[in-house]
């Protein structure tokens, strides 16, 4: 009697399937129901899928970015059930999250020994990252590896459905110039070395060990690679959402309130940058006043065009801090192009999640704005695919 | 038929396999859930927190081993990749912080945190 064990894998219609593979490595696809027994070849259906890239560091899957970004297309996202639990995937109905750590090709001590960071490009394998994605991008279901965060191995490899929406995110989505090509839309999170260093001190000195050389060190060390691989993705990206120390507070060096800039690169298929009051235009603006009262510091906008590494972008910039849901929503209704369903969808996607990191200034808004952009464009792209072959069809 | 049989016990054994530290994932499915329900909620607050400080003692190591590796040579790869491992065991040790404090071993919490506009999820205030 052959041993067969079974996977149970998070199919896209909530059916559930059953592979399940003899020794003879035969794979069956078995659809559960109760009264009839027979296996039925499921063939994915050619769909499109819409590939987006985000270079954050040290964030992988289930960082706020995305979170808020599965939260704005709907349904719970969550790791994939009954796999390993250490998995870095995040799934939901419309939107696949994987963590492109999975695809390092060195694990830990293999690091250790050859004297190489995570963010060298020699520590990942960029060819299985490229082939990986291209399946599933053309709707074929692939076998991806997962790198465990807690044990610093490589264990054994997870199955990927083709996804409506797939996110591939890491420190190196636009390093590959094949990977690149892949990407409908690419945002970059550069967060300034004050902020950074603010924020990992928060982050670390309630861990033992921990003191504040040890966090200066560590940021230190890592910077040369850094800079030398994953800062210089920033001229690719479509979108860079740039956090900075806060202007409004003189010597302000806790980090608590921040400016954020998005800039958003002109000319891209289907993003129409968001702008305020007048597109083009150079528009600085407290909301703060007659109509509004905010608490100190207050908000300060910020709207003009620019140029970032030989590119033309417009640049939103927001300093300061929300203290109230009407200063939210004042700010949204001033707001343009948002690609918003209904008046107040941003406030209400920020008021849903309250709780993370963020909620209350730039960060948490941008993050926001730039998932309903996607959104936007994720529609766009799936109407004109849809209207495409109608055209090829009559001609 | 003996095959779905053979099979069906087979689910289960799978979950031993998992590894040494073997953490359950949260919702466990099991054919007979009755005969293992307590057991396995029990296990679960256990190695909730013992994860926890099983990642801080590796931070603290590492620390410790960035140091030495630092001492002999400061600008050596393996200086830079051991602070690298600190850096990468740093922020998983406050992942594993934040899942505890969202509510550590409630799956159900946990999940609303990330999901608070589902049907299992939603709150009437008023």
């Amino acid at each position: 009697m052959a041993v067969s064990t079974i996977y149970s894998t998070q199919a896209l219609n909530s059916t559930h399937f059953f592979t399940s593979s003899s020794s003879s490595k035969q794979v069956f696809f078995y659809r559960r129901q109760t009264n009839r027994r027979f296996n039925t070849i499921i063939t994915c259906a050619t769909q499109q899928t819409v590939v987006i890239g985000l270079a954050a560091d040290s964030g992988c899957g289930k960082s706020t970015f995305m979170r808020r970004l599965t939260s704005v297309f709907g349904g719970a996202a969550e790791p994939p059930k009954g796999g390993n639990p250490d998995s870095n995937t995040l799934i939901s109905d419309m939107t696949t999250v994987i963590c492109l750590d999975d695809y390092h090709s060195l694990d830990r001590t293999g690091r250790k020994e050859k004297g190489v960071t995570a963010l060298d490009p020699r520590a990942n394998d960029f060819d299985l990252m490229y082939e990986q994605v291209k399946a599933l991008k053309s709707g074929i279901a692939v076998e991806k590896p997962i790198y465990n965060h807690v044990t610093g191995l490589l264990d054994a490899p997870e199955l990927i459905q083709p996804p409506k929406i797939l996110v591939i995110e890491g420190l190196h989505p636009m390093f590959d110039e094949r990977v690149r090509d892949l990407l409908d839309f690419s945002i970059y999170l550069d967060i300034s070395n004050e902020v950074k260093f603010a924020w990992k001190i928060q982050r670390d000195m309630a861990e033992r060990g921990h003191s504040l050389e040890s966090i200066k060190a560590s940021i230190e060390a890592r910077k040369p690679d850094f800079d030398a691989f994953i800062d210089p993705q920033k001229q690719y990206a479509d979108a860079v959402i740039e956090v900075l120390p806060t202007q409004l507070i003189p010597d302000d060096n806790e980090g608590k309130v921040l400016r954020v800039r998005l800039i958003m690169k002109e000319g891209v298929k289907y993003f129409s940058p968001v702008y305020l009051f007048d597109e083009g235009s150079t528009v600085s603006w407290i909301p703060c006043g007659r109509k509004l009262t905010c608490s100190y510091p207050g908000i300060k906008f910020n709207y003009a065009p620019d140029s970032y590494f030989d590119h033309e972008v417009s640049v939103v910039e927001m300093d300061g801090q929300f203290d109230r849901l009407d200063e939210l929503i004042y700010v949204e209704s001033h707001l343009s192009n948002l690609s918003t369903n209904f008046y107040g969808e941003v406030t209400q996607q920020m008021l849903k999640h309250a709780d993370f990191p963020g909620s209350n200034n730039g960060t948490g808004l941008f993050q926001t704005i730039v998932g309903l952009k996607i959104r936007d464009l994720y529609e766009q792209l799936i109407a004109n695919k849809e209207t495409a072959p109608a055209e090829a069809a009559k001609a | 038929m003996t095959s779905i049989a053979a099979t069906g016990l087979n689910v289960a054994t799978p979950r031993a396999f998992v590894g040494p530290a073997a953490r359950l994932s949260a919702p466990v499915r099991l054919n007979y859930p009755w005969k293992f329900s307590s057991v396995k909620r029990m296990v679960m607050s256990v190695k909730a927190t013992s994860e926890g400080e099983i990642i801080s003692d590796k931070v603290e190591k590492s620390i410790q081993e960035a140091k030495e590796t630092c001492a002999d040579d400061p600008v050596s790869g393996e200086c830079v990749a051991a602070w690298d491992e600190v850096e990468e065991l740093s922020a998983a040790a406050s992942h594993a912080r934040d899942k505890k404090k969202a509510g550590g071993s409630d799956p159900l919490e946990e999940y609303c945190s990330d999901n608070p506009e589902t049907d299992e999820c939603r709150t009437y205030d008023n």
